[in-house]
């Protein structure tokens, strides 16, 4: 209904706490508990505010943990949950070794959010739409998750609850997100179909292959904007992994990830556009990666 | 026409508000604020059709807060725009309503010293709602027994019943219709579709309201006429008109959204009337989405011809959704029967338009005002018909095209005039040869994935709505300068004709300096508003040049004539002898005898004699009315590329051509013309606002996430969109000048169509053509082949 | 409410405001300052026109909350233009018939320049990527590329002295 919104202003007040250091913001998050939001970039959480969808009383910004920026390569590649969409796309180490996770990135809507907008929180938005979330899932990501009582890791199949809703529980926060190392004969790529290319995506996958010979060893695809949450499609993984790579089995792939998927109809697609659509971008991912996987053995 | 034999006029002038501009110091209305000012918001209803049982605004008075209910404010009946006359103008709304006709329909105005407060005061506000049934549809609106909407309008002085929710019905018959069909040897019939796009001005609308002491208003609104807000403010308010001053801002684009005075502009003025404070409204963008959009349309349009494609009969049925209110439908109507019956002859020819009120956001006029949709039909149609027939169709149209010497309908058929000058054979052909028309597939042809076609539509719009009539005209037309010298030879040029950004003011100060012959420079701009103002009608019907240029230019020569005549005097020459001419290195008018070299001075020297010598200010008020409408020819040729996988077209080329008469911004001029092929893709291909059918709620709830404009990444690139200009001259406008603005967007939806058509060898009928809708005829035109042996779509029904 | 000390640089002058948390850059800027280069036009960040700078990267400052900026150096459009002399992107715009109604016109500039700080001579491909989000109704962006992409040439104007 409409609710008479004002985006010029934020409407409801609020309180703001900025921490130094994350000790400093699990006390604030065991304070205020779930009247709490954290903010990061905020191009998501001010806009859901905005729309009157939430109203927090304290939001916590973690701008200034100067820990949670860093993207450092060793064996994977961990990258601090602040660190900005943009410069998740030009890190030398995302774009030699992650093609996947540089094109999401980079099919972020604006420059401006992407230099506003953060990996954690895109992540932790939950959004069944958010542009990174098929290219982690299809490089199987671990998010460290920290909180006044320990550290746990989770796996990013399982960090999606529902739209909106992560694994985080109460206290605690993202630290960080973990790729492993890709192996050897690795390929990947990520595609996205929008109205306009400044838009959330109708339909976009992340896939991840490794290539042996003209034989698929392992694969990994995952769709975002097709069901509650960013999801994987095991079913066209299975009917990949160890076949051989080329255009019948990809399109077999394609086919059952169109079938497998959970789409709704919406203002920007209908879902049986989502699922023709899903079935092309599943199949044309794939074609890149098998090449890029070729191209990537040959260096 | 690019000339080279003027000075100002087609030069290369930085447009005079260009620094401003860049610099962020130029002025829109939301950027007004004055002293003591408070901040005022408005209720707006979240029901589609809602009776209003009771308001309680208490609990905001209580908070400090003035509010502005029903109650408040004047019980009779406007119009929002003036531009018709009584006997065309129906009007039917309020202040503030007492009924919700949509979802965002103003009821009541808060104002309070903050935004903060106002917009804690608005959520305060207690309104108990009669919920009414919801009409979306046309068809809905139209059944026995549907909810009206309006049970009455108040039309020249007198209540009009409205039945089953019909606005406004038109029609209009020329020669015999019957008679033309039932000699006709071919014909054809198809119904098209438009969509409701919203105007995506960058600025939400606003408004500023101080009260003065003297009882009067000065105000600061988005608007396209400053007069026009003037008179309405004084008629709704009951105060004189020389107490109402309303102040000229910079418009942040409007697209004809701001023709009509725009909903927030009289809340603003009564709650400042009320508060005893000046105040501001500043709307969001979710609330401007819920006040304006275009018409959208079903046309039913059949024509039918002689075996060789002669057209010698038509009939369109148009029928328009005006959504809550009727803010225009009546010359609407006219306007799309009156460009139909001006794109190509037509001996006999019945139109029939209705306009049907539904429970959506109030529809207005948009650049082209009924002619995108007409442009969309006829076009589309007409290269269907020269496909069946086998003839190149930009032959077919050039041989049928209303041209030099035929009668114009300047949006209607209340201004008619002759056409005098005419571009259109050099358009098409120059844009044939940039696009590579004769190299373009034969449709249907392709086969891979990605598949180009290259499509053509032409049109026009009219350059103002100047018509003969002494009286009886449906529309009013005219407009006003001022032009005075100053004591240094500089002139002021003052006129409240609206730039909406295309350049008309900068244009206008060219004419002006072009008459009086000192450099573009000499001539400023002035603020100005009501008080100091001639009237001028408003910036629409691409009149600004035209029409607004011509009434600066009697201003000038009258100024001309008088610099002259005292010049003659000074130097001691007789006045025919005299030429002036703008010396660039002296940065000023030179005054000089051609006969007699050493009689010369420059205009800045006359201004200082005069000034020093009391002899007064040479100055000229003139107010006009061209009494002609001409066409402003334009010419689309676009290639787009289909991906057929994905249903996705991108536009990848584009040569358009203008007929505008002389070219007075020429730079200007060519993005305007990109500029309409922008608008024009998102019309095509794009946008498109999405309702729900039960609730009658935007599906965007206003939030600017949704009937997404083109970016730069959807723009074609740089060097692939050609423009080119007619060599013509308008012997009626301001130095062969007419107009441009809305023409640049009225072929677009066409040519986007037949190019679709072309790379795919399938017609699409409605826009937007999107994704889904390519998807669907791809796979229909599949089962269609495999199910028949013969491909060919059937030819036109032989009658 | 609580209210919030605030300080940062604003178009190189040290500012001071006592802001609640809800309050957005955009508004401090526009309300408290009276530079109204910066425009509302969504207050979602979909259509660049509230575009400034903080700390030298383009910023949405419609969804930026004023308490956030605390410490940063901002730059509005007002403060592009230093010593009397237009940036030479202003002056391109000028130049290439840049601007029609305005609107977008100072979000436009602050995005532009910031791809010419990173990159002096960005090819179309490059403008077209950086400048997505930038949305603009007159001009069809033609012309709004053209001047980014001369500006490396666009060479100096003095403004006349106000």
């Amino acid at each position: 209904m409409y609710m008479n919104t004002n985006t010029r202003i934020i409407a409801p007040e609020f309180d703001f706490a900025q921490p130094k250091s994350l000790d400093e913001g699990f006390a604030l998050m065991d304070e205020h508990g779930a009247d709490a939001r954290l903010i990061a970039g905020g191009t998501d959480l001010l806009v859901q505010m905005k729309m009157e969808r939430i109203s927090p009383a304290w939001v916590i910004s973690l701008a200034r943990i100067d820990e949670l920026r860093a993207i450092t390569a060793g064996k994977g590649l961990s990258l601090g949950a602040m660190a900005s969409i943009k410069e998740v796309s030009v890190a030398a180490p995302v774009k030699a070794g992650y093609a996947a996770l540089a094109e999401a990135c980079n099919a972020y809507s604006t420059v401006s959010i992407m230099l506003m907008g953060t990996i954690g929180g895109n992540i932790c938005n939950a959004s069944p739409a958010a542009d990174t979330a098929p290219a982690l899932l299809a490089f199987d990501a671990v998010a460290v998750v920290k909180s006044a009582r320990g550290s746990r890791r989770v796996a990013m199949a399982d960090f999606f609850a529902g739209p909106g809703k992560s694994a985080l529980k109460p206290g605690e926060i993202l630290t960080a997100i973990e790729l492993p190392e890709p192996a050897a004969g690795s390929g990947s790529a990520f595609l996205k179909i929008s109205r306009v290319v400044a838009d959330i995506s109708q339909v976009c996958v992340g896939v991840s292959l490794v290539r042996d010979g003209d034989r698929i060893t392992d694969c990994r695809i995952a769709l975002g904007s097709v069901a509650p949450t960013p999801i994987r499609i095991a079913g066209a993984e299975a009917a990949l992994g160890g076949q051989k790579g080329g255009d019948a089995v990809f399109d077999k792939a394609a086919e059952i990830a169109a079938r497998d998927i959970k789409p709704i109809s919406d203002a920007r697609a209908s879902e049986s556009y989502r699922r023709h659509a899903a079935r092309i971008i599943v199949r044309d991912a794939l074609k890149t990666a098998w090449q890029r996987a070729a191209e990537g053995a040959a260096k | 026409m690019l000339s080279t034999e003027f000075k100002s006029v087609g030069d290369a002038s930085w447009r005079k508000d260009g620094i401003a501009k860049v610099t962020g110091s130029e002025k829109y209305a939301p950027d007004v604020s004055v002293d003591r000012m408070w901040f005022g918001r408005v209720l707006r209803s979240p029901h589609a059709h809602a009776r209003i049982k009771s308001v309680d605004t208490s609990a905001a008075e209580a908070l400090g807060a003035v509010c502005l209910t029903f109650a408040d404010v004047p019980q009779t009946r406007y119009n929002e725009r003036i531009v018709s006359t009584p006997p065309c103008l129906y009007r039917d709304r309020t202040v503030v309503a007492d009924k919700a006709r949509h979802v965002g329909e103003a009821l009541v105005g808060v104002a309070a010293p903050t935004e903060e407060l106002a917009e804690k005061a608005l959520r305060a506000i207690k309104i108990e709602y009669e919920v009414l049934q919801v009409i979306t549809t046309m068809e809905q609106a139209r059944k026995d027994g549907a909810e009206p909407i309006h049970d009455t309008v108040l039309l020249d002085g007198k209540d009009k019943p409205i039945v089953n929710n019909v606005a406004v019905q038109r029609t209009i018959d020329v020669g015999d219709v019957e008679k033309g069909f039932a000699e006709a040897e071919y014909v054809i019939e198809r119904s098209f579709k438009t969509s409701r796009i919203y105007h995506a001005q960058m600025e939400p609308k606003s408004v500023v309201c101080r009260p003065e002491i003297d009882g009067g208003i000065t105000v600061w609104a988005s608007t396209q006429s400053i007069h026009n807000t003037r008179i309405l403010l004084g008629q709704i308010y009951d105060i004189p008109l020389s107490k109402v001053n309303v102040k000229k801002v910079m418009l942040g684009g409007s697209f004809g959204s701001s023709i009509q005075m725009n909903s927030v502009t009289p809340i603003c003025v009564g709650l400042a009337l009320k508060a005893g404070h000046p105040v501001k409204i500043a709307t969001t963008r979710e609330e401007d989405m819920h006040d304006h959009v275009r018409y959208p349309s079903e046309i039913k349009l059949k024509l039918g011809m002689k075996k060789d494609g002669t057209l010698i009969a038509g009939e369109m049925h148009a029928n328009i959704d005006v959504g809550a209110h009727n803010i225009q439908a009546f010359p609407f109507l006219g306007g799309l029967g009156g460009f139909w019956a001006s794109l190509y002859k037509l001996p006999n020819m019945k139109y029939v338009g209705t306009a049907v009120y539904t429970n959506k956001t109030p529809s207005c006029a948009m650049q082209g005002f009924g002619a995108p949709q007409a442009h969309f039909a006829v076009e589309c149609l007409m290269d269907e018909i020269a496909h069946e027939l086998g003839a190149d169709p930009i032959d077919f149209k050039l041989n049928q095209y209303v041209g030099l010497g035929g009668t114009f309908w300047g949006q209607g058929p209340a201004s008619k005039c002759i056409i005098r000058s005419d571009g259109v054979p050099e358009l098409l052909k120059t844009g044939a040869e940039l696009i590579g028309w004769d190299k373009r597939p034969k449709p249907g042809s392709q086969t891979g994935r990605m598949r180009k076609g290259i499509g053509m539509a032409r049109g026009f719009h009219t350059s103002g709505v100047g018509h003969a009539k002494a009286s009886g005209a449906e529309m009013i037309d005219y407009s006003g300068a001022i032009v005075k010298l100053n004591e240094d030879g500089t002139v002021d040029l003052i006129q409240s004709l609206m730039d909406h950004g295309g350049g008309t003011n900068h244009a206008i100060s060219k004419i002006v300096a072009e008459e009086l012959g000192v450099p573009t420079h000499m001539v400023g701009l002035s603020p100005c508003d009501t008080r100091t103002s001639l009237y001028d009608v408003t910036t629409h019907a691409t009149r600004g040049i035209y029409a607004g240029g011509a009434a600066a230019l009697k201003a000038a020569k009258e100024v001309k004539a008088q610099i002259i005549d005292w010049a003659a005097r000074v130097l001691d020459v007789l006045p025919e002898s005299l030429v002036i001419e703008p010396d660039e290195d002296l940065g000023q008018g030179v005054i000089y005898c051609p006969n007699l070299a050493e009689r010369r001075m420059t205009v800045g020297e006359l201004a200082r004699y005069l000034h020093l010598n009391s002899l007064g200010t040479i100055s000229s008020s003139q107010s006009m009315r061209q009494v002609n409408c001409p066409p402003a020819y334009v010419s689309y040729f676009v290639e787009v590329e289909v991906d057929t996988d994905t249903g996705q077209i991108h536009t990848r080329r584009a040569a358009l051509g203008s007929d505008c008469g002389t070219v007075v911004n020429p730079a200007l001029a060519s993005g305007q013309l990109i500029g309409g092929l922008s608008k024009g893709q998102g019309y095509a291909l794009t946008e498109d606002n999405q309702w729900d059918p039960e609730t009658g709620e935007l599906v965007s709830k206003g939030f600017w996430v949704d009937g997404k404009t083109p970016s730069m990444s959807e723009s074609p690139k740089v060097g692939d969109i050609d423009t080119h200009f007619a060599h013509t001259y308008e012997p009626t406008g301001p130095f062969g000048a007419k107009g441009l603005g809305e023409a640049a967007k009225n072929p677009a939806a066409a040519a986007f169509g037949n190019a679709v058509y072309n790379a795919l060898g399938i017609r699409f009928y409605e826009i937007p053509i999107t994704p889904e809708k390519v998807l669907a005829a791809l796979a229909a035109e599949k089962s269609t082949k495999s199910r028949q042996a013969a491909p060919k779509a059937p030819a036109p029904v032989a009658e | 409410m609580k209210k919030y000390t605030v300080r940062l640089t604003l178009n190189g002058t040290p500012r001071e405001y006592s802001v609640g948390a809800n309050e957005l850059l955009l508004n401090v800027i526009r309300e408290q300052e009276k530079l109204t280069g910066t425009k509302y036009g969504c207050g979602i960040g979909e259509c660049g026109a509230c575009t400034v700078h903080v700390n030298g990267k383009p910023t949405l400052s419609c969804l930026e909350l004023a308490v956030s900026a605390d410490g940063a150096d901002v730059v509005t459009i007002e403060g592009l233009a230093r010593g009397g002399e237009l940036d030479p992107l202003q002056k391109s715009f000028l130049d290439n018939n840049a601007v029609q109604c305005g609107y977008c016109t100072p979000g436009m500039i602050m995005v532009g320049r910031n791809l010419l700080d990173e990159n002096p001579n960005p090819t179309e491909d490059e403008v077209r990527t950086h400048m997505r989000g930038q949305l603009c109704r007159c001009t069809g962006y033609a012309s709004i590329t053209k001047a980014v992409m001369g500006a490396g040439s666009a060479g100096a104007f003095r403004m006349p002295a106000e």
